[in-house]
């Protein structure tokens, strides 16, 4: 219904200038006026939230691509295209809410807010250019500029072993984009190829048309590149032990957009650019995203019950629930692979839940990470054995911290049912087609550690015997910004959780156009 | 894209027009002493041969933009090629007279003297950028590097500096000696040293124990010149004893010159023959593709442990110099056009982080990593340059260095564009991403000390105004070459163009 509207004024465009001129705005508020920085960052963020809200009710999506001739040499052609499709939507839904609530709930923030606010600003900048942009070289370049603010951020305002984590998750993530970027030239200048007269064109369009030509060969080796690079981020085992470092150390903020939505950008990558240039490698490389896959939600979850740390163990619990989202993907290809006379609407099945599952872990896993920052800063421990007993105490905060669990472990009417259920539904059907029924029970083994370790976690800090390891007589419940935050995470996560179509709906337009390998 | 018409230039002239970059910049170098001598002021002599620069850069624009072609007695040959080069000497020359007018380590040198030997150095770059014949090159790589010499000796206060020029006096004249055997072998195996006379003679002739020799001395000797590895060690040893505008000099100037006579020599010569002599020319692409993946990892991997931070640049430099000699193996127009590309973007960025650091010096701070802790609460506006240059050498996008390998990384992939991805030099492009990666390592301490760790002094640092000028410039460079890469890139592949055969 504002189509007509929308269509006028560039509106693409406008999610990422807003969050550039907040960025510069609130890098220039030294002094005195830095504590109006969280103002400043709350109003930019908002407007961006409110345009992107408004967005969800355009009906024709496609008309608001926005083309803009960036670099066009006698040989090479490299557009700034921006285009929004229903999976870019919800994750770009989802950078914009989870930043404006990590302003809220980082309001507190004292130390430098000015330059913590612009590297959120900045993070927002580049989450909404990997989303939105239609050409490969931009999406490389937003894909780098979320790295350098994540980095600022740990380092300056992360804990103990700060220095540490920021090198390492810069370095292992850097290195992941640079063996992306190869696999990256490799389709545009193979399209080039294939079209010949048609000079290097970076846009995803200009390869899309040509991948049907891509050789058998050369798919299976690129597709590795490419599955490499976006592994890494999201993260999969074995490439996985930067994330819990980088979470421990990251403040709250930092620890809600990594998880919430840079992870995000691994599993995009793969739906968005590997799945769609490279059918032919995916199909060839289903069985290995499968054994991948399935390590990653087992040791995942395995690896939670170990932790004492309550923020680690979050973090650990990322591993599982994005291995879960591969897990969909490879679903698909399986199925797919191995089907006598795969449906191809029973094909899409895995993808839609992986992008459901990815949008249902940005929301859930935020409200985790909150609840870890706030135990943390209250308590000033997050050492479970230290806690017991503060259901009693802090009323609120068990309130959130409880349905946080509940819906991360796949309780249903909480959103995190809908993306594990369809997944794993999914994946019978893969594992049927394939006839290996029996690799359904790792799903359960994931099922049983997960919500055996949620609620063992749960038992040993909210409930039983009040701890006395621990000071609690000057313990504040959540401030009013950390419950506004909170508790708008706990609406949505319920509202899609009771009304999961409204999600699908944008996925079901997106798969619907999507060109599902071997299909 | 822009036409200039230049026929008031040619018509004045005459068939001077190629040589008129050079002759302006020799004549200011001939000049310098007397100006010192009368004015007695070491601004006036600094801001003269800045003049000077300036003059012959601005002619030499002119001439770049009017598409000019001309040749000097078949002695020296304008092209967009030389051109382009010329204007890159002229813009390192500009930034390393602008900051040693106020840098602390050269005002003590014999003021006249230096501005002169700079100029006539700039001219000797021009002079390669612009010759076709082997000798007139040896000529101006010998113009080059005796001022260079003298420049690094001038500090002699520094038992450093001491030391480095013995040194590079040593390995200079050695390399020099080995040339010109190379040289001589080569005219005595062709009877020419014009190179495409003898890239026609050697269409003919195949491989003979003598050419192996002439090659491989040849190469040797322009190797050291550029600090290729295994003939890097005297690099750092020197940038690190020189005044810090001497070592900029060096590393974004005197660097693509030993580049440029690669190129001239070996990408030309061979390009030529390729398709007489296939497999003369594939084994010169590997020994240079080797050279390179040698030259990148051994640059990258001693950076690491460097605690000096114009030792850490120098190591850098070597490994940068690994990334241009891709071209020279990849040996297509587009690798050219990339890696000529990536000489501009190196000059910006490392430019600039020489910049910084000279500023630092002259403000008292050291040149140790560990100097520069806390340097961005002290320094803002300097330690954002080095921030951006530094990840602009490390290759973060937008900017300048990431654009560079971007091109330069896809030829080794493609070799033309529109053409198959070709499986040959892969393994050169994975060599160079992950050497890319491996330097950030050292490059992110470098921004972890200025940003994330904390000084001991909180004291806000002054520095002269020439010093923000330059680094000023730099950063815009190396942004703008990122971020509008398509007018840099359109004069980039006129230049490769005008060297392919």
């Amino acid at each position: 219904m504002f189509d007509e509207i929308f269509a006028e004024i560039p509106i693409l465009m406008l999610l990422l200038v807003i969050p550039l001129i907040g960025a510069v705005a609130t890098l220039f508020m030294g002094g005195e006026r830095q504590k109006y920085a969280k103002y400043v960052a709350g109003a930019f963020s908002g407007v961006t939230l409110v345009l992107v809200i408004l967005l969800m009710f355009v009906d024709n999506m496609a008309l608001l691509s926005e083309n803009y001739l960036w670099i066009d040499a006698a040989n090479i052609r490299i557009s700034f295209i921006l285009e929004i499709d229903g999976l870019s939507l919800l994750m770009v839904l989802l950078t914009a809410l989870l930043v404006f609530l990590v302003v809220v709930f980082s309001a507190s923030e004292s130390d430098r807010p000015n330059y913590f606010h612009t590297l959120i600003m900045i993070m927002e900048l580049g989450l909404m250019g990997v989303y939105l942009s239609a050409d490969y070289f931009l999406f490389y370049i937003m894909w780098e500029v979320t790295l350098i603010p994540m980095y600022f951020m740990i380092s300056w305002y992360g804990g103990p072993r700060r220095h540490y984590s920021a090198i390492k998750f810069f370095i292992y993530t850097h290195v992941a984009s640079l063996v992306m970027l190869i696999g990256i030239f490799a389709i545009v200048f193979q399209a080039a190829a294939i079209n010949p007269g048609v000079i290097a064109d970076f846009s995803f369009a200009a390869v899309n048309a040509a991948s049907g030509s891509f050789g058998e060969v050369f798919q299976v080796l690129v597709f590795g590149l490419l599955f490499f690079g976006f592994a890494v981020k999201m993260p999969a085992v074995p490439f996985h032990t930067w994330l819990p470092d980088a979470h421990v150390e990251a403040p709250t903020g930092g620890s809600v957009l990594l998880a919430g939505v840079m992870l995000k950008m691994g599993s995009y990558g793969i739906i968005r650019v590997a799945l769609n240039a490279l059918p032919d490698g995916a199909i060839w490389w289903a069985e290995i995203i499968l054994v991948v896959a399935l390590i990653s939600i087992v040791y995942g979850a395995y690896a939670c019950i170990a932790q004492t740390d309550l923020k680690k163990m979050v973090a650990y619990s990322s591993i599982n629930h994005m291995g879960m989202v591969m897990l969909g993907i490879a679903a698909s290809l399986l199925y797919v692979k191995y089907a006598a006379s795969p449906d191809p609407v029973i094909a899409q099945i895995g993808i839609e839940f992986a992008i459901f599952q990815m949008f249902a872990h940005g929301l859930v896993t935020a409200v985790l990470f909150m609840v870890c920052g706030f135990t943390g800063h209250a308590l000033g421990t997050r050492e479970i054995p230290l806690l017991g007993g503060l259901a009693g105490k802090l009323p609120a905060f068990a309130t959130f911290m409880m349905i946080g669990f509940m819906a991360s472990l796949g309780l249903p009417g909480l959103v995190g049912f809908w993306g594990e259920f369809g997944v794993i539904f999914s994946f019978y059907v893969a594992a049927e087609a394939m006839g290996q029924i029996w690799l359904i029970v790792f799903c359960l083994l994931s099922i049983m550690l997960n919500a055996g370790f949620y609620i063992w976690a749960m038992q040993r800090t909210l409930f039983g015997r009040e701890t006395t390891k621990v000071d609690l007589s000057h313990v504040h419940d959540v401030s009013k910004a950390e419950g506004f935050a909170l508790a708008v995470l706990c609406i949505v996560i319920a509202l899609f959780g009771i009304w999961p179509d409204f999600a699908l709906g944008y996925i079901e337009t997106f798969v619907a156009n999507f060109a599902m390998p071997g299909v | 894209m822009v036409d200039i018409d230049i026929n008031w230039i040619t018509d004045s002239f005459g068939s001077m027009t190629p040589v008129l970059p050079m002759v302006l910049v020799i004549i200011g170098a001939l000049l310098m002493p007397g100006i010192h001598l009368l004015f007695k002021r070491k601004d006036v002599t600094c801001a003269v041969s800045l003049a000077f620069v300036v003059l012959a850069a601005v002619f030499n624009i002119l001439l770049l933009l009017g598409h000019y072609n001309g040749t000097y007695y078949d002695l020296f040959t304008y092209d967009a090629f030389s051109g382009l080069m010329i204007l890159l000497f002229q813009v390192v020359a500009f930034i390393a007279i602008l900051i040693a007018g106020p840098s602390s380590e050269t005002t003590k040198l014999h003021v006249g003297a230096f501005y002169s030997l700079m100029l006539i150095a700039t001219a000797g770059m021009a002079f390669v950028a612009t010759a076709s014949d082997l000798l007139l090159i040896f000529v101006g790589v010998e113009m080059v590097s005796i001022p260079s010499y003298a420049m690094v000796a001038m500090k002699k206060k520094d038992p450093r500096a001491s030391e480095a020029a013995v040194k590079y006096v040593i390995i200079g004249g050695l390399s020099s000696g080995l040339t010109i055997y190379g040289i001589s072998m080569l005219f005595g195996l062709t009877g020419t040293t014009n190179i495409a006379d003898i890239a026609a003679a050697l269409a003919t002739q195949g491989y003979t124990a003598g050419l192996v020799i002439a090659l491989a001395t040849m190469i040797a000797g322009y190797g050291f010149k550029i600090a290729a590895a295994p003939f890097h060690m005297w690099a750092p040893d020197v940038y690190e004893g020189a005044a810090t505008p001497v070592s900029l000099f060096l590393a974004t100037g005197s660097k693509k010159m030993g580049l440029v006579v690669y190129i001239k020599v070996f990408f030309v010569m061979f390009v030529t023959i390729q398709a007489a002599q296939p497999f003369m020319t594939e084994s010169i692409q590997y020994v240079f593709a080797i050279l390179a993946a040698i030259t990148m990892t051994v640059g990258n991997i001693l950076a690491i442990v460097q605690g000096n931070v114009k030792r850490m640049l120098a190591y850098s430099s070597i490994a940068q110099a690994g990334y241009m000699l891709m071209a020279i193996a990849i040996m297509s127009e587009w690798a050219m056009t990339g890696t000529i590309y990536y000489m501009f973007a190196h000059v910006f960025m490392k430019g600039g982080a020489f910049v910084v650091v000279a500023a630092l010096i002259t403000a008292g701070v050291g040149e140790n990593l560990k100097d520069y802790r806390g340097l961005a609460k002290r320094a803002p506006l300097l330690s954002a340059v080095m921030l951006l240059c530094v990840f602009s050498l490390a290759g973060i996008p937008p900017l300048a260095g990431f654009t560079a390998k971007f091109f330069l990384f896809s030829a080794a992939i493609v070799p033309g564009l529109g053409e198959p991805v070709s499986a040959q030099w892969v393994w050169l492009a994975f060599v160079a991403i992950l050497n890319s990666a491996i330097s950030l390592y050292y490059y992110a301490k470098i921004v972890k000390a200025m940003y994330i760790e904390k000084g001991e002094s909180e004291e806000k640092i002054k520095v002269p105004v020439a010093f923000t000028i330059a680094a000023v410039l730099c950063v815009l460079g190396v942004i703008a070459m990122g971020v509008f890469p398509e007018p840099f890139l359109y004069y980039c592949s006129q230049a490769a163009a005008a060297i392919m055969p």
